[in-house]
């Protein structure tokens, strides 16, 4: 995935975990997968309101949905929330920043004892 | 090393001892990165903070010194919060040249670690949710 598209699933995940009713939708995947009958028996809204949530899930990429039989069960994607990708390019960008700073700072610290030996 | 080693080289204008001072100086790590609890001491723990908004220390980043070979080579995990306990390994290696030091870094177990991440990251949802959100954020700029 490259860096814009990368950019942009990250969106999806944040869009889709901006409301608390499709992050308590998660919490409940956590613990196993669910039918949409099933994720509606837990909240107090109408099986098309728990729908619009769960699609806005997928396309965050935090769900999937897989046919079993006449049933579609939603299953969580936990790698939705940070993949490995993620993580590696986080590092990736968080030591060339540090490594930088640490130049900066080692030769700053280097002139400074060079000007003191010439005194 | 595997393809999910994160490994980079500078080349810095000082000697080698004065490059590992600030590797290992508590107050010198705080000069690029966040100052330690106490110098870095071979087999020892050690915590780097920062600073929450209302002035108390955090631990951002923590784990153990596994070797010391001043001044050419220190090797320590590497924990964060996200990672669930998990360890990464970072080894820093340092070589004279041209007058000045070779600073290489490898970062290993990374993809590892991600990967009991996500599992923290779903248990922390009801308590720090605003802040891991940031953190992710943040991370994925």
């Amino acid at each position: 995935m490259n860096a814009s598209a990368q950019s942009h699933a990250a969106q999806g995940a944040f869009r889709a975990l901006a409301d608390p009713t499709r992050r308590d939708i998660v919490m409940f995947l956590s613990e196993q997968d669910m039918t949409i009958g099933e994720v509606v028996d837990r909240f107090d809204i109408t099986r098309a309101a728990i729908k619009k949530h769960l699609i806005v899930l997928e396309d965050g990429g935090l769900i999937s949905v897989h046919p079993i039989g006449r049933e579609r069960v939603n299953r969580l994607e936990p790698l939705g929330f940070k993949s490995v990708n993620g993580w590696l390019n986080h590092f990736n960008h968080f030591w060339d920043d540090r490594m930088s700073k640490l130049a900066t700072a080692v030769e700053k610290e280097n002139l400074k004892k060079q000007h003191e030996k010439k005194k | 090393m595997t393809t999910t080693t994160i490994s980079k080289t500078i080349f810095v204008n000082a000697a080698r001892e004065t490059v590992w001072s600030f590797l290992t100086d508590k107050d010198k790590l705080g000069e690029w990165y966040h100052p330690a609890e106490a110098d870095l001491a071979e087999n020892a723990d050690y915590v780097l903070f920062a600073r929450n908004d209302d002035g108390t220390k955090k631990r951002q980043v923590w784990g153990r010194v596994v070797e010391m070979d001043q001044p050419s080579r220190l090797v320590t995990t590497f924990i964060i919060e996200p990672f669930n306990g998990a360890e990464t390994i970072v080894t820093w290696a340092l070589e004279n040249a041209a007058g000045g030091t070779r600073l290489s870094l490898t970062h290993e177990g990374i993809a590892e670690a991600a990967d009991k991440s996500a599992i923290q990251f779903l248990t922390a949802l009801d308590a720090g949710w605003d802040n891991h959100l940031g953190r992710l954020r943040e991370s994925v700029k």
